[in-house]
Order: C-alpha cells, then sequence, then structure tokens
C-alpha cells in the first residue's frame, strides 16, 4: 500500500493522540507525534509535513503561536483541533491562516475528510495540481470559466454578488470560511463589519440552490464563524 | 458545626453594627439634608410672601409652613432636618409675617402653643417617614434574599440530577470497558462488538450533558448577561435541525422556515441548544411516528419557536413546572436517565438570559413547547 503522505499530530493528551494516530495509520497515513508547541514547531520545520494537526490547549504555549510561527515561513496545511463553544478562538486561529478546524469531539471519518481537504488545498496551494474548472457536489455544477451554475441540470440565475459568493466557497470547497473573509473577498477590504448582508445574501443562495432551504446540503453554517460548501456528500 | 457558630457571631456582631449606625443615622447632619431642607423652607417662604403680598393672612401663611414640614422628611433622612425647619418655620412667621414685620415678637398670645405645635408635627412626619422608608427597604431586601434562595435552589436541583444524570452511563462505560479488558478471551466477537457500541452510546449521552451543562457556564452568574449579535432565524433553526439528526439518526423532525428573513440578536450557541433541548425532549417523550415540527413565527416586537410533538401530550399538572428542573413524578428511571428535567430547566435559564419567555402547552394531539424571543429593534446596530 502506498504511503499517503506525513501527518504531524500536535497534542499532550495521549489518549487523543493515539485514536488519531492508530485511525490515520489504518488509513496508510504515516504519523509523527509531539507532546508540545515547541516539539511541533521543530518538527514542523525538519520534516515538512503534509498536513499539521494542531491542539489549540498545548502546555507550554498556545497553539496560536504555532500557527503564527509556521505560517512565517511555510503554507503548510493546518487543521486544528478545538472545543465546540469556542467561536472566537476558531475565527481568530482562521485569521491567523490556519486552513480549517475540526470540533471536539469527532470520529475518524470526519477527521480524514478533513484532512483529504487539507491535503488537497495544499498542494493547489503548492502549485501542483491545477484547480479544476468545473466543481461539482452532488447535483450542484459550477463552471468557473462560464460563471454557469447548474443544479440537477438546470441552470439557476444568481445575482453577481451572489455568484461570487457561491464560486469562493466552491473554490475552497470543504473548508470553512469566515464571515469576515468572505465579506473581503466579495466587497472588498473596507465594508464595515455588520455582515448583515451576506446574511441576507446567503438565505438568497439557499432559496435558489438548495432543495429543502431549511435543511441545506450544499452550503453548511458553521454557528459563529461561517459557511463552508460540501465537498462530498 | 463550627462554621455555623462563626456564623451567628458574624450576624450578631454585624445587627449591632447596623443598629448603632441606625441611631447614629437618624441625628447624622449631611449636605444633601442640609441643601434640600434649605431649598424647600427658601421655596415656600417665597410663596407664603407672594401670598402675603397679595392677601393679608397669618392663619394660612402658618398652613405653607405646615406643608413645608410634611414635605421635609420625605426628601430629606433622619429627625434632624424637620426639627430644625420646624424652628426655622416658626421663627420665620413670627419674623416676617406678623406685625411687627422684621422684628422678633415672642410675647403674642399663644406663640409658644404655636412653637409646641410646630415641633411635634415636625417629629412626627419624620417618624413615620423615615419608618417607610426603612420598611420598603426591608421588604426589597426580603425579595431579593428570596430571589437568590430560588436561584441557589435552582443550582443545587441541577447539581443534584447532574451527579445522578452523569453516574449512570459513566457505570456502563466503565463496567463495560472493566468487563472487554478483563475477559476479553472469553467473549464472542460479536458481544466484543455490542459493548464497544454501548460504551459509544454512553460516552455520546454524557457529551450531551456536558454540552448542556457548558452552555450553562457561558451564562454569565445566571444574570441577562450573555453575548448577543445579530443571527438569521433560518440559520439558527436548521443547524439545530441538522445536529439533532445527526446525534438521533432515527429522528423524524420536519422544519419550516418563517416566510421573511430575520435576525435577531441572541447568542447563537445557546438557542441552539435550547432548540436542541427542546426536539430531544420531543422525540423520547411524543415516541410517535408522525414527525416533529419546528417552526418560527415573526411578530411585531418577538419571534416565537414551536416544537410541536404528535404524542401523549404532557400531564396537566406538570405544564406548569416543566422548565423547573424538578425530578420527574414518580422518577422514573428511564425519564432522568435520559436528563430531560436538566435539558429543559436550561432552556429556561438561556431563555431568561435573553429577556424572553418559555412555555408549554397541549394541543389536540400532543405538546407543543414554545419560546419567543425579543426582537429589540433600538440595539439592531449595537453589534
Amino acid at each position: 500500500m502506498p504511503n499517503k503522505g506525513t501527518i504531524l499530530i500536535i497534542e499532550d493528551e495521549e489518549n487523543i493522540r493515539d485514536f488519531i494516530s492508530t485511525s490515520l495509520r489504518a488509513q496508510n497515513y504515516k504519523t509523527v507525534d509531539a507532546k508540545t508547541a515547541a516539539e511541533g514547531m521543530t518538527l514542523a520545520a525538519s520534516l515538512c509535513p503534509d498536513v499539521i494537526l494542531l491542539d489549540l490547549g498545548l502546555p507550554d504555549m498556545d497553539g496560536i503561536e504555532v500557527i503564527k510561527s509556521v505560517r512565517a515561513w511555510s503554507m503548510l496545511p493546518i487543521l486544528v483541533i478545538s472545543a465546540r463553544s469556542r467561536e472566537k478562538e476558531k475565527v481568530e486561529a482562521l485569521d491567523l491562516g490556519a486552513d480549517d478546524y475540526i470540533t471536539k469531539p469527532f470520529g475518524p471519518s470526519e477527521l480524514l475528510a478533513r484532512i483529504r481537504t487539507a491535503m488537497r488545498h495544499g498542494a493547489v496551494a503548492a502549485g501542483h495540481g491545477a484547480p479544476s474548472q468545473i466543481f461539482t457536489t452532488g447535483g450542484l455544477q459550477i463552471d468557473f470559466g462560464k460563471r454557469l451554475v447548474r443544479v440537477d441540470g438546470a441552470e439557476v440565475h444568481l445575482t453577481q454578488v451572489e455568484y461570487k459568493i457561491v464560486a469562493l466557497l466552491a473554490q475552497n470547497a470543504g473548508q470553512v470560511l469566515t464571515y469576515d473573509a468572505i465579506i473581503s473577498h466579495v466587497w472588498g477590504p473596507y465594508m464595515d463589519d455588520n455582515n448583515r448582508i451576506l446574511r441576507v445574501n446567503m438565505a438568497n443562495i439557499r432559496r435558489k440552490l438548495e432543495k429543502n432551504p431549511a435543511e441545506p446540503q450544499y452550503i453548511n453554517t458553521e454557528i459563529g464563524v461561517g459557511y463552508r460548501m460540501a465537498e462530498e456528500l | 458545626m463550627e462554621r455555623r457558630n462563626l456564623k451567628g457571631v458574624y450576624a450578631r456582631l454585624l445587627e449591632n453594627y447596623r443598629q448603632r449606625a441606625y441611631w447614629t443615622k437618624k441625628w447624622e447632619i449631611t449636605w444633601k439634608n442640609t441643601l434640600m431642607t434649605a431649598a424647600i423652607l427658601i421655596g415656600v417662604t417665597l410663596v407664603a410672601w407672594l401670598y402675603h403680598r397679595l392677601s393679608a393672612g397669618t392663619v394660612n401663611i402658618m398652613m405653607f409652613y405646615v406643608i413645608a414640614l410634611i414635605f421635609i422628611p420625605r426628601f430629606t433622612e433622619g429627625y434632624v432636618p424637620g426639627i430644625v425647619s420646624a424652628m426655622v418655620s416658626v421663627g420665620c412667621v413670627n419674623f416676617l409675617f406678623t406685625e411687627p414685620y422684621f422684628k422678633w415678637d415672642f410675647s403674642r398670645e399663644g406663640y409658644p402653643v404655636t412653637f409646641f405645635c410646630m415641633i411635634v408635627i415636625a417629629v412626627a412626619v419624620s417618624a413615620v417617614t423615615s419608618y417607610t422608608k426603612e420598611q420598603s427597604q426591608v421588604l426589597a431586601r426580603q425579595e431579593k434574599q428570596l430571589m437568590e434562595a430560588d436561584k441557589e435552589k435552582m443550582r443545587a436541583n441541577l447539581l443534584r440530577a447532574v451527579s445522578h444524570d452523569l453516574r449512570t452511563p459513566l457505570t456502563g462505560i466503565i463496567g463495560a470497558s472493566s468487563s472487554y479488558l478483563e475477559n476479553e478471551p472469553f467473549l464472542s466477537d460479536e458481544k466484543k462488538r455490542s459493548m464497544v457500541r454501548h460504551i459509544r452510546e454512553d460516552a455520546n449521552w454524557l457529551l450531551n450533558m456536558v454540552e448542556n451543562l457548558l452552555t450553562v457556564t457561558r451564562i454569565q452568574s445566571g444574570d441577562t448577561n450573555v453575548n448577543k449579535s445579530m443571527e438569521p432565524v433560518e440559520e439558527v433553526l436548521s443547524e439545530s435541525v441538522r445536529r439533532v439528526k445527526k446525534r438521533i439518526p432515527g429522528a423524524k423532525v420536519k422544519v419550516f422556515l418563517p416566510e421573511e428573513f430575520v435576525m435577531l440578536p441572541m447568542d447563537a450557541m445557546l438557542i441552539e441548544q435550547v432548540l436542541i433541548n427542546l426536539m430531544e425532549n420531543a422525540v423520547f417523550h411524543a415516541d410517535s411516528d408522525r414527525e416533529i415540527e419546528v417552526y418560527a413565527k415573526a411578530g411585531q416586537d418577538e419571534v416565537t419557536f414551536f416544537v410541536k410533538d404528535y404524542g401523549p401530550g404532557i400531564a396537566l399538572d406538570r405544564l406548569e413546572s416543566i422548565f423547573d428542573g424538578e425530578s420527574q413524578t414518580g422518577s422514573r428511571e428511564s425519564d432522568s436517565y435520559r436528563g430531560m428535567g436538566i435539558g429543559l430547566s436550561i432552556c429556561k435559564t438561556i431563555i431568561a438570559a435573553h429577556s424572553g419567555r418559555i412555555w408549554a402547552q397541549n394541543h389536540e394531539k400532543g405538546a407543543l413547547l414554545a419560546f419567543a424571543l425579543p426582537i429589540d429593534n433600538g440595539g439592531e446596530h449595537a453589534e
């Protein structure tokens, strides 16, 4: 079986580290463990792993510091492990350059899906593999070249702004994008903090794209953080 | 025991101190009192002077000062202002408003009687007013103590229920995992799988419990102190339904979004927890094949969320107390294991912290749990 890549796990809880590396090894990933932030930063620099899994609550320093230090020299995908009730922490980590987060507690299948996404985006960011011209998830298809959106084969008419939002989410499918990131990408950096306009647009987008807007399939809400386009249904 | 004794000593000391302070307070002279008294007296004197210019009559002028004497203790504290102003009033009437004007004349007939009466009025009114003020303060204090006691009771109930409810799944987890480790060679593969599955179920249940408790810690000390931001009603509704379906795979829930787009100030994580708890309660208690319906209606100044089930409904004697965190009638094990009492009392805490209302009622075919959150247009752009 070919090795799918190296994952650096920076986590101080032995039980969690153990469960993560067991599930990853079973799927042919190579794993390296670090118990502290300092150890993690050294290993990240010397090994250049394909993905870094980072717990924010570390004994020697805040995990946020690890993100800053790694981002100073590399765009390595960083996947943050965080508790559910800390939206502020998640937003901060994402704004500082973390690629995505996974909420404790999580199962192996969820973790593997996030790692696959992170590795794919890492490859695109590093220049290997071009971003595709057509994005498909379930019945939703987006042709970036022609600026066309189809649901189950039927063309959907989106406004300029709605298309920008959908395209941005699709280009980063599987990853969460914060409200601020979306707003500054769509409306520019001088838009004020009021994210009502984004919320209203999202409500309209869902009414156009989703079969049942009350239970969206394609664009998920991450309460208090942002939105995530589903990569695989 | 020792602690209780100490408490007693403290209480006595405090009481002693309070009494001494109480009496000195009655005879204290403060700037506020002095200014207030002077202002009222000067005002009355001006009115009396005007009246005196228009129609001469000493008797009515006396009445003006009596009115002043009734009002002064109302706006000041203690006995001093009343008595001082009684003396000043008598003096003023004598000096300003009786012949000979601007001269003292203590020889007038009945003067000592007037003087005496004014002093008595002043003292009596001061005493009555300060007594009333004290009573209302005592009442307010008692009310506060009652409220504290209520809160304390709720907390104690919660703790008791939690420690019981946490122990049950933990027993399952510890028991199953120990048994697995000790008896592994003798267990069939199927048995092993089912034990691990039970461990997972119990752990998930524990997680649910802990998330509920965490939400309570997000509400700082039970005041209306939540971190609100504007959130779309539809996102909160659909997100909580998604999470319920993930947690209880067989759950039949149907969501209806409000017609128009509404945003509300709330802590979305907390309101989501309320919706999840209400839905789980409905799933477990209705036990019916028909879908649970979840919907929201926007009104003039509040948005109301409904969770409607088609089950046996709620016993009439529990309608009022269902959100109070009391254990179920007869404390059926199956019910307390699911910890619904705690879930619902947490809903009440969260909604109270949002200045909203939560209630339960029965409809023809089941139960309807609902809560309303204020739209609060004034603070729409606060955050």
